[in-house]
């Protein structure tokens, strides 16, 4: 008599990439409106600054994905790109080789995930405190360096990189490229990825499965930390100079990337194409509102209710599939 | 039904007392399994009427059914002459249907009194009139006199004292019929002694009681009458100066045994895991061996401490005394990781909060375990990946869509077997299985069973808690019974009857409930 259990639920199997087609065909639905709509938007030059403006929020959301998988938050990623866009600047003004103030830059990150891996597993402080209280003080702390002040970046060859492109595709995009596949295949096709899944949806399952759950957090806010002071040499590269004010409010935009890419706030649910998707699509939205001459107020409100609506679609779809 | 004995008492109408609530043919089936069979009770006003059966006899389906927490599937209620629906928790609520449950179900971080009132607040002008509820609610602890005080944090209060409380504010909100669910599971006896105040008092003013208890002791002390269910299926009903103890205890056990239990015979080979000693929070002073080839059973209530020392042996909890040994050598198992190097895996009481990833693949949940093994390098081997998962869902026959479906997509039954699943391709040699069989009907009961007979045969060991006494007597060599975080007897296969292992879990006859602090 054994279980005549539930009805069988349809495969899952393709859910993500499936998922991931409709978020490219809402981007590409965009792109078309826009070309149409207006006359300056299907310009290489456009097309180029595009890409420009959405890929260092994408690579944000990269990272700022793999924290919310695990059910965390990371608030500080705008604050680690202003914070490292002034190291960037300061290392490089010292007379340091360009790789090295990277590479020290970089560390930087890191360190300030493992803080917060610190903060979370040792001392129980929730994900939502410990990153906004480095969200305040990283300001702080760069501001002290400066003198709120901004640092020029004395090194034409470092600038000249965010400006430039290769066989046509602007070298900002590459980098989401390059954060994009290793993050990918991390994510999907190695054990730590399937262990941040597992963490997000059941840590004690995982823990009893000999999942070690403290570092599975620790490498979250890691990578989290690595993807921001990233982005922040990128910055750096791209404005030419340090300012620890800059990316204000690049968080919400991560997060909010992260989310209409299809990643659960609650953990366990999330991919990596999705949130570069997410990304692209409000950089089209903003780039899109600009050539329209919709008053920049306006672009807000837009943006806010679209966030809306993709997610509350998103939830009806995943109810409706069960 | 079953019963030959039910016929001396054609079920209710007894005596005077006007019926307050009638079941008929009350019945609750999930998907898969037959909870509660159809019952046909009648509880009279003012009277305490207890309730015993095994765990899963089906107590708690029907407390869910008149509290209007799950609905019915078919049955009539009649709740004074009329037939009610009882299909939300507010109807039952507004109807004076009320529980007190085994587990708090209050707000640990709102004051005493706050949760007294809690919906029924006292208001004034839109604002809460928070000394008057205070001092009302103290009015109300002290005439009950429970010696709490009302404006405290409620989470501040012991477990035992927050328990008075959740009685005490049922009492507030013009219950009529108000049901106890194990409630003295963690008083002391003199917290236990108000409580039974308090209930001889609710009593007196008219309110009907249904109380459900495992100590026996306390149902002779309250009750009138007692009803015993057993496997979903009401078995009868006694005046309780008309029964005894070994009435009651035969009508909750007496079955035959099922064919569902499977036991070969396998040799005991050399002892796997040896505790000595060991002591931690919730079991003290505990002494075991678990050899290849043999079925290791702790028996007793839950929270007898049987969960904790397994845990603590695979390291989720630290020990505080006691050594374990591992194939003759002590060892110091620090994590779950440490305990999963050495050759242990756990099948976790709970499938929901311990055992599985519910909203993530059937597959990964296999998996998880073996990722480190299944990995070429970097990079999980995807071939591999499938192969084991497919493995255990054909081998195991798991009811799924496929591995990519999800864990919640599945019933018990399947959940639990990959809960199992997910160890046996991980190469263990001693298999913990916590209450592997509750909520999982007959069928994949005995495919549960079978697969302890493919592991035994490997030589593994394997360590059964039960709380289902025909369970781990039918398949443990040896039977070791739990009580109160002490290991109080051990018995071979077949070497002490039920009513025994029974009495020696339940407690002994002059033991008081609650006691130790």
């Amino acid at each position: 008599m054994s279980t005549e259990a539930i009805p069988a639920e349809k495969p899952k199997r393709n859910y993500n990439a499936l998922f991931g087609l409709t978020l490219l065909a809402l981007l590409v639905l965009l792109w078309v409106l826009l070309s149409f709509s207006t006359s300056s938007f299907a310009t290489a030059n456009n097309i180029s600054n595009l890409l420009r403006q959405g890929s260092m929020i994408a690579i944000l959301a990269v990272g700022q994905t793999f924290v919310i998988i695990t059910g965390g938050i990371d608030l500080s990623v705008g604050a680690v790109v202003g914070f490292a866009t002034v190291t960037t600047a300061m290392l490089i003004n010292s007379g340091l080789p360009v790789f090295v103030a990277i590479l020290i830059t970089l560390l930087i990150g890191v360190a300030i995930g493992l803080f917060h891996g610190f903060g979370i597993v040792k001392m129980g402080l929730p994900p939502f405190i410990i990153t906004l209280a480095t969200l305040t003080s990283l300001r702080g702390i760069g501001l002290l360096m400066t003198n709120g002040n901004s640092i020029s970046i004395n090194n034409d060859a470092f600038q000249e990189f965010s400006r430039g492109s290769f066989i046509g595709v602007p070298n900002l995009f590459w980098m989401v490229i390059l954060v994009g596949v290793p993050a990918y295949i991390f994510l999907h096709h190695t054990r730590w990825g399937r262990y941040l899944f597992s963490v997000g949806s059941n840590a004690e399952a995982a823990r009893l499965s000999g999942v070690n759950v403290q570092r599975t957090i620790y490498m979250a806010y890691t990578l989290s930390g690595l993807c921001a002071a990233f982005v922040g040499v990128l910055l750096a590269s791209r404005i030419g100079i340090g300012n620890p004010t800059q990316a204000e409010g690049w968080e919400l935009q991560a997060i909010a990337s992260s989310v209409i890419g299809g990643t659960s706030l609650f953990g366990a649910i999330g991919s990596v194409h999705g949130p570069l998707l997410g990304a692209f699509i409000l950089a089209t939205i903003n780039n899109g509102a600009n050539l329209l001459n919709v008053n920049a107020f306006w672009q807000r409100v837009i943006t806010g209710a679209l966030i809306i609506v993709i997610v509350y679609f998103d939830g009806l779809r995943r109810r409706g599939t069960k | 039904m079953t019963s030959a004995t039910l016929h001396q008492h054609p079920a209710p109408e007894l005596e005077p007392g006007k019926v307050i609530l009638e079941l008929r043919g009350l019945e609750k089936k999930y998907p898969g399994t037959h909870a509660l069979k159809p019952v046909n009770l009648a509880f009279k006003a003012g009277e305490i009427h207890a309730i015993v059966g095994e765990n899963g006899a089906g107590k708690s389906t029907l407390i869910k059914l008149l509290t209007g927490v799950m609905p019915r599937t078919s049955g009539d209620v009649i709740w004074e002459g009329e037939p009610v629906a009882l299909a939300t928790p507010h109807e039952a609520m507004a109807l004076g249907i009320n529980a007190v449950h085994q587990e708090v179900v209050l707000c640990r971080h709102l004051s005493v009194a706050a949760n007294m009132f809690l919906g029924e607040e006292n208001v004034r002008y839109g604002l809460l009139q928070q000394r008057a509820m205070v001092r009302d609610a103290q009015k109300i602890i002290n005439d009950l006199g429970f010696n709490l005080p009302a404006h405290v944090m409620l989470g501040d209060l012991t477990i035992g004292q927050q328990q008075l409380i959740a009685a005490a504010r049922a009492t507030v909100r013009g219950t009529k019929f108000l049901i106890f669910d194990e409630p003295t599971a963690y008083l002391t006896r003199k917290e236990a002694d108000q409580l039974f105040a308090l209930i001889r008092r609710l009593k007196a003013e008219g309110v009907t009681i249904i109380y459900i208890s495992h100590r026996m002791e306390e149902v002779f002390e309250l009750a009138d009458r007692v009803s015993v269910l057993r496997d979903g299926t009401y078995v009868g009903t006694r005046n309780i100066k008309e029964t005894d103890e070994a009435e009651l205890v035969r009508l909750m056990i007496n079955r035959s045994i099922e064919q569902i239990y499977h036991k070969d015979e396998f040799p005991i080979g050399r002892t796997i895991l040896e505790a000595r000693q060991l002591s931690g929070k919730g079991f003290e002073n505990i002494s075991m061996t678990v050899h290849e080839g043999e079925i290791v059973g702790l028996y007793g209530l839950i929270g007898a401490g049987r969960s904790e020392f397994v845990t603590t042996l695979y390291g989720r909890h630290a020990k505080s005394s006691g050594t374990v040994l591992w194939d003759g050598k002590e060892v110091h198992i620090r994590s779950e990781h440490d305990a999963i190097k050495l050759g242990m895996a756990l099948a976790p009481e709970s499938r929901r909060d311990q055992g599985l990833c519910l909203n993530l693949p059937v597959g990964l949940n296999l998996n998880l375990p073996v990722y480190k093994r299944i990995s070429k390098g970097l990079l999980i081997s995807g071939s591999e990946e499938t192969k084991h998962a497919e493995q255990q869902i054909s081998g195991l026959r798991i009811k799924t869509a496929g591995r990519h479906a999800l864990a919640s997509s599945l019933s018990g039954g399947n959940q639990q077997k990959i809960v199992i699943g997910k160890w046996l391709n991980h190469g263990a040699r001693l298999f913990i299985f916590d209450e592997p069989t509750v909520g999982v009907d007959v069928g994949t009961k005995a495919e549960i069973y079978r697969l302890f007979s493919t592991l035994l045969s490997q030589g593994a060991g394997i360590i059964l808690i039960s709380s289902y006494l025909p369970e781990v007597y039918e398949l443990a060599d040896t039977l070791h019974v739990f009580r109160r975080g002490k290991l109080v007897a051990t018995h071979g296969f077949h070497t002490a009857s039920h009513e025994d292992i029974l009495t020696q879990a339940l407690a002994e006859k002059q033991e008081k409930p609650g006691g130790q602090p």
